[in-house]
């Protein structure tokens, strides 16, 4: 049997296309944001859901916190790891909260109410924004709190990730919180490669997350937010509420999970990540094994 | 290159992904572009505003674009596929109309008058003719969306983009390169089978 | 033959003929039937059409140019193929020789030579031809100009020719339509212009004053010559 050619076009066009959408049947669709820290907990949740006989499915590396919200609000995809404050400020567009409890409430009401998304308990790990400097740089110029970089700012060189220069809760927000934050030059990069340009000397301060592994490793210092102008950063599961509704067990297992991630324990994940190259599925595996039998 | 021999087999799938996508991403652009490359050479006044659009649509940065696009299409090819034709509009409607409108007018003028139909027009006289400048633009715009189409990995498509930028991320150069090298080897390779098109279609004519 | 200087209006009097161009007002009957009804489409296909750049198909052979009309009209192969060496022939081609050449292999003159070929390929009982000799050298255009005028007694189609080339009109022409400015100064035979020509525009086109005054001055030395 002879195939013509339009008729093989549309088979290639459709073995492309078909795999992608396929239904879940009773999967539980695990993704992540596009960062090592977010993969590695992602990959420990679908972990720990597959060690509890749940099916699952992954699309790790998402692009960007509102590729993952509309995916999810899409029902793309049905659990992935947010960030408290990510939430709060980034998603709702609501002013900063410093109590991480109220923080949790409020945004684990609104998810319910405008997106059917459900926040699961929190885990202690609070992965927050910072500013970070070298410890030579820091001692020579005595900066330590964000206050005084305000001020001094325009004598610094910023190197950012993109989102810091637009998020509501970064460059932004510090500005209109602390006054001053006029660099005297900001420049972006991809995520992990603005510590590059401070051990090269072309920047002076650099944005930074507070579970980074460089902190430790490139000897940084992170600048104390004096006037708390950062909310809470915690980790939490966020789940369709369909899914949950057709997978209760959801709740209780990574219930188990959530506890466990602190802070010590976040930044050797990023340390293993980063500096010894293992694969974020590894990591998670090597966590589920010893901590979760 | 222990990362690219330690994960051939994957790397391989994911290279078929990435060259997936660019194929859907040109066939839906050129799909787009053809209508108003031609209207563009047909009616000088609408070119203006046709350009204007094109030139919008390539400025926006693309991550904002794909995002907009999933909130739409969902996961997967179908906003990478957006985002790459319209980012190719920009380059094939502007070569579209320019390939047109250098048809020499005499040989239009002959087919009119010999009593071609506009359609018999178009394809028996216009396309041959514009064939070399239309494929030197097809050459350009699949280049340039190889090197978009990393974005796939930032919706789930797949494609090579995912080990570029978590190779990038924790400077695992090896696993930069295994997204990289292969992504390049399909740059060099396409833009020169397209030359060898363009050469040949020229050489029909001159 | 529509004869007159750049701007007159006779290259869009011509393509009136075959509906390239729309009159805004009156009719153009072909064979007592009126363009305007028929489909210009069709229309064309029995009208053949030499323009002064050729355009002959630069990505076609010679065969398949002249093949085009033929073609359209859905010929069957063998007939094609016996037509095109009929009127490479004609045009005085060596159709061995020239069959499956490219347009830019050939001459100025060679290529005209063929897109006239490709304007009778259909026998079309009409050939309008837009100064076609125009762009190619004097020598050139005197041998095709040669070669029309057997072409011409040797088929029976009506030609209607534009040039501003009064030479070439007084050469070739059965009739000519005078014009200026969109006007028809007048339209006769060669013979009756000269003789009896309509308006003093005309008189100095065809140089009639120079003529007489040069034709006055050799009787008057001839005269001299007498005596």
């Amino acid at each position: 049997m002879t195939v013509t050619r339009k008729e093989s076009l549309a088979l290639i066009g459709a073995a492309l296309v078909l795999p992608k959408c396929s239904g879940s049947g009773n999967a539980v669709r695990v993704a992540s944001k596009n960062f090592g820290e977010n993969i590695i907990i992602a990959e420990i949740y679908a972990a720990a859901l597959e060690r509890a006989g749940i099916p699952v499915q992954r699309r790790m590396n998402l692009g960007s916190t509102q590729i993952a919200t509309a995916a999810m609000v899409r029902g793309d995809i049905d659990l992935y790891p947010e960030y408290t404050g990510t939430g709060l400020i980034d998603v709702l567009h609501l002013a900063p909260m410093r109590d991480p409890n109220k923080l949790f409430e409020t945004v684990k009401a609104a998810y319910a109410h405008k997106y059917h998304l459900t926040w699961l308990a929190p885990s202690p790990v609070n992965d927050s924004q910072g500013l970070a400097l070298t410890q030579a740089l820091a001692k020579r110029l005595n900066l330590r709190t964000l206050s005084q970089c305000a001020l001094a700012a325009p004598k610094l060189r910023l190197a950012a990730i993109p989102e810091f220069v637009t998020r509501a809760d970064a460059l932004p927000g510090l500005r209109k919180f602390y006054g001053g934050f006029a660099f005297a030059d900001v420049r972006t990069f991809a995520i992990g490669l603005q510590y590059d340009a401070l051990g090269r000397g072309d920047a002076d301060v650099a944005t930074a997350f507070t579970t980074d592994s460089q902190i430790d490793t490139d000897r940084l210092v992170l600048l104390r937010d004096d006037r708390h102008f950062w909310p809470p950063y915690n980790i939490a599961p966020v789940v369709r509420d369909a899914a949950l509704r057709a997978q209760p067990q959801i709740a209780r297992v990574l219930g188990r999970v959530s506890p466990l991630l602190t802070d010590p324990v976040v930044r050797r994940f990023n340390y293993a990540f980063n500096v010894q190259k293992a694969d974020p599925a590894d990591i998670a595996q090597q966590f589920v094994k010893e901590h979760l039998s | 290159m222990s990362y690219l021999t330690a994960h051939a087999g994957q790397i391989a799938q994911l290279t078929l992904q990435h060259l997936g996508l660019v194929l859907g991403g040109l066939a839906v652009a050129i799909a787009i572009a053809a209508p108003f490359g031609i209207l563009a050479a047909r009616v000088p006044r609408a070119g203006t505003p046709i350009f204007s659009v094109t030139g919008i649509l390539y400025v926006i940065p693309s991550l904002a674009l794909l995002a907009v696009a999933v909130q739409y299409l969902g996961l997967g090819p179908a906003p990478v596929i957006f985002v790459l034709a319209a980012y190719a509009q920009f380059i094939l409607v502007r070569n579209i109309a320019t390939a047109l409108a250098n048809v020499p007018a005499a040989q239009l003028d002959a087919a009119r008058g010999l009593g071609m139909s506009p359609s018999q027009q178009f394809w028996r006289v216009e396309l041959p003719q514009a064939a070399p400048v239309l494929i030197g633009g097809l050459r350009l715009a699949t280049v340039a969306l190889i090197a978009i189409a990393t974005l796939g990995g930032y919706v789930g498509a797949g494609g090579l983009g995912d080990d570029i930028f978590l190779g990038l991320q924790r400077k695992y150069i090896d696993q930069t390169l295994a997204g990289s090298i292969p992504a390049a080897a399909l740059a060099v390779i396409v833009d020169a089978l397209f030359r060898l098109l363009e050469r040949s279609s020229r050489a029909r004519l001159e | 033959m529509l004869l007159g200087p750049s701007g007159c209006g006779k290259s869009t009097l011509l393509r009136s003929v075959n509906r390239l161009v729309v009159p805004q007002s009156g009719t153009v009957y072909l064979d007592s039937e009126d363009t305007a009804e028929v489909d210009p489409v069709q229309l064309r296909r029995r009208i053949g059409y030499v323009i002064q750049a050729v355009g002959l198909f630069s990505h076609m052979t010679v065969a398949d140019n002249i093949a085009v009309v033929p073609s359209l009209l859905q010929w069957d192969r063998a007939r094609i193929a016996a037509r095109v060496d009929e009127l490479l022939d004609l045009v005085g081609l060596d159709a061995k020789r020239y069959r499956k050449r490219y347009p830019r292999e050939l001459s100025g003159g060679e290529q005209q030579r063929v897109g006239v070929a490709r304007a009778l390929a259909a026998q079309p009982p009409v050939l309008l031809m837009d100064e076609p000799f125009g762009a190619v050298d004097a020598i050139v255009r005197a041998s095709l100009q040669d070669e029309i005028a057997r072409i011409a007694q040797h088929l029976h189609t009506t030609i209607l020719f534009v040039t501003h080339d009064v030479n070439e009109a007084l050469r070739l022409a059965e009739r000519i339509v005078v014009m200026r400015d969109g006007r028809v100064e007048q339209y006769d035979t060669p013979l009756q212009i000269v003789s009896n020509p309509a308006t003093p525009y005309v008189r100095q086109l065809f140089a009639l004053d120079e003529e007489e005054r040069r034709f006055d001055s050799l009787r008057a030395s001839l005269a001299q010559r007498k005596t």
